[in-house]
C-alpha cells in the first residue's frame, strides 16, 4: 500500500542560503511547538543537534523527533520524522528543496512514507495537510443550505 | 473514526450547530437543550440523531435521564481535517526568514 505524500510549498523573499538557515537553524522559532510538540507548554526548544532533531523541555528532558538523512545546504535537507515516538524504525520522511527563483526562493516540502502506519495512515496524515478542505466544506454547506 | 464529511455537513445547519454548541459546557438532556432555542423538543431530538450519526455526539443514561454529550474523537477528526500543519508552519518560517534583515541585500 502506498499513500499520497503531503506537499507544501512557500515562497520566501530571501536567498536559498537564508531560507535554508531559517528552516534548519531556527526550526524551534517557527514550528508551532506549544501546540504540536511532545512537551506542550513546557517545551523550550527544537533544534538540529548532531544530526538529530531534538525537542527540549523546561525540566531538562529531551525527545528525538528525527534523524537528518540529507544535508546539502542550501539546496536540500531531509530527515526522518517520528515526533513523540521512540526510534523504533517507524517514521515518515521530510524532504525539503530550496530552489532559487526570480525574487527569492521556493521552498518545497514533501512529507512521505505514511504507509508505515498501515490502517492508520490516512488518520496520521490528515493533520499535516487539508487538501482543498475549504472548497469541500463550502460545497457541503451549500448542499446543507439547499435541503 | 468519525466520518469527517458527515460531521461537517451536520454542522452546516445553524440550529444543529446551536444544539451542538450547547453541549460544550457538559452533558445535557433534550429538554435543557430545547430551552432557549426556537425549536421543539422533537426537532432537537432529530438534530441530535443527525449529530450522533456523524460521530459528533453520543448519549448516556444517568438514572432515568438520557444525556447527550460531545464525542471527543468526532470533534478531533474535524479539527485535524482543518489543521494544514505544514502549510501554516511554512508560512511562519517564511515570515521569520523575511523578518531577518541581515540578509536583506540578497536577492
Amino acid at each position: 500500500m502506498t499513500t499520497v505524500p503531503v506537499l507544501a510549498a512557500v515562497h520566501v523573499r530571501r536567498s536559498p542560503e537564508a531560507a535554508f538557515r531559517t528552516f534548519t537553524e531556527r526550526i524551534g522559532d517557527w514550528w508551532p511547538l506549544r501546540t504540536h510538540g511532545v512537551y506542550g507548554e513546557a517545551a523550550v526548544g527544537l533544534d538540529i543537534v548532531d544530526g538529530q532533531l531534538v525537542e527540549r523541555s523546561a525540566h531538562g528532558e529531551t525527545s528525538v523527533w528525527g534523524e537528518v538523512v540529507r544535508w546539502e545546504p542550501p539546496h536540500r535537507f531531509a530527515c526522518t520524522w517520528h515526533p513523540g515516538r521512540a526510534q523504533d524504525g517507524v517514521h515518515t520522511l521530510i524532504e525539503v528543496e530550496f530552489q532559487p527563483d526570480e525574487d527569492g526562493t521556493r521552498v518545497e516540502l514533501t512529507h512521505s512514507g505514511w504507509e508505515i502506519y498501515g490502517d492508520e495512515a490516512e488518520q496520521r496524515r490528515a493533520p499535516y495537510q487539508a487538501p482543498d478542505a475549504w472548497n469541500h466544506v463550502l460545497g457541503l454547506f451549500a448542499r446543507a443550505g439547499s435541503d | 473514526m468519525a466520518n469527517v464529511a458527515a460531521a461537517i455537513a451536520a454542522l452546516g445547519d445553524p440550529t444543529r450547530r446551536a444544539v451542538f454548541e450547547r453541549l460544550r459546557d457538559g452533558p445535557r438532556a433534550v429538554g435543557e437543550l430545547a430551552d432557549g432555542l426556537p425549536v421543539t423538543r422533537s426537532a432537537v431530538s432529530q438534530h441530535l440523531r443527525v449529530l450522533g450519526e456523524a460521530g459528533l455526539v453520543s448519549q448516556t443514561r444517568v438514572g432515568t435521564r438520557r444525556l447527550y454529550r460531545v464525542e471527543p474523537d468526532g470533534l478531533a477528526a474535524v479539527r485535524a481535517y482543518f489543521d494544514d500543519l505544514w502549510g501554516s508552519a511554512l508560512g511562519a518560517m517564511r515570515d521569520l526568514a523575511e523578518a531577518d534583515e541581515s540578509d536583506v541585500e540578497d536577492p
